[in-house]
């Protein structure tokens, strides 16, 4: 079996612990409007469940791809898209059909990834500021080496 | 008269999925293209594998988000609307 690349598990945690905070959001909003019982809880689960296997498919299906030719790169992602519509058809659909899920809870947490990556600029420009503070702090100090070392010479 | 009602209803139902997922289309495009082009810029600068990935799997899900949406008003059309629908038509005929 394939390695599976490092940043896809990178994105797909990052998207992984935004589910799960919206989740807890969402329940929230229901306990405080006092319509939350069991089944809000399983058709959260279920879709929060999909939506992430989702995006991870989705990276294993771009990493796949990624090697090969571009014509036969689209064909993989082509043929990736399809079985994982599939995939959330067969959940959105089991949703709806049983009543042990609500069907609210089975369609917000679908666009929970969306926001995950609409927010993801935010966490992104902190990471920036952050590598930018400490590359000016290690730049005098290397500067102040490079001196030492020219006057030792 | 009361059981034309209901079929069209659920009729124009099915024909509103239909058209919705229309717009699962695009995404499959759009990502085959985006695929494509990022791994030609691969080719191109193989040292950049990790941020190219990075950012393509993020326009990917972008891109995909659409037909979800189209998917999900399909689902509701199909599976939820018609009841409701017919609910509404028979308690204004009572």
């Amino acid at each position: 079996m394939k390695k599976i690349d490092p940043t896809i598990i990178k994105e797909t945690l990052y998207v992984l612990v935004c589910v799960v905070i919206l989740s807890a959001v969402m329940q929230s909003v229901f306990l405080i409007i006092h319509k939350w019982d069991y089944t809000v809880l399983l058709g959260n689960l279920l879709t929060g469940f999909a939506v992430t296997l989702n995006f991870f498919l989705m990276g294993l299906g771009v990493q796949k791809s990624l090697g090969k030719e571009e014509k036969e790169a689209k064909k993989v992602i082509r043929l990736s898209q399809i079985y994982r519509y599939l995939l959330l058809i067969a959940v959105l659909v089991i949703g709806v059909v049983f009543s042990c899920f609500n069907n609210w809870t089975v369609f917000i947490p679908v666009i929970f990834p969306r926001i995950a990556i609409a927010i993801r600029p935010l966490f992104n420009k902190k990471s920036d500021k952050m590598q930018q503070t400490t590359t000016s702090t290690e730049a005098p100090l290397e500067q102040d080496n490079q001196d030492q070392q020219e006057d030792q010479e | 008269m009361l059981e034309l009602a209901v079929g069209i209803i659920l009729g124009c139902c099915a024909l509103g999925a239909g058209v919705a997922m229309i717009a699962g289309i695009g995404p499959g495009i759009g990502e085959g293209n985006a695929v494509a082009k990022a791994c030609e810029a691969i080719g191109r600068q193989p040292e950049s594998k990790g941020s190219v990935t990075s950012t393509m799997l993020m326009g990917c899900a972008v891109a995909e988000t659409t037909g979800l949406y189209a998917l999900v008003i399909a689902i509701l059309l199909i599976f939820v609307a018609p009841n409701m629908l017919v609910n509404i038509l028979l308690k204004v005929i009572g």
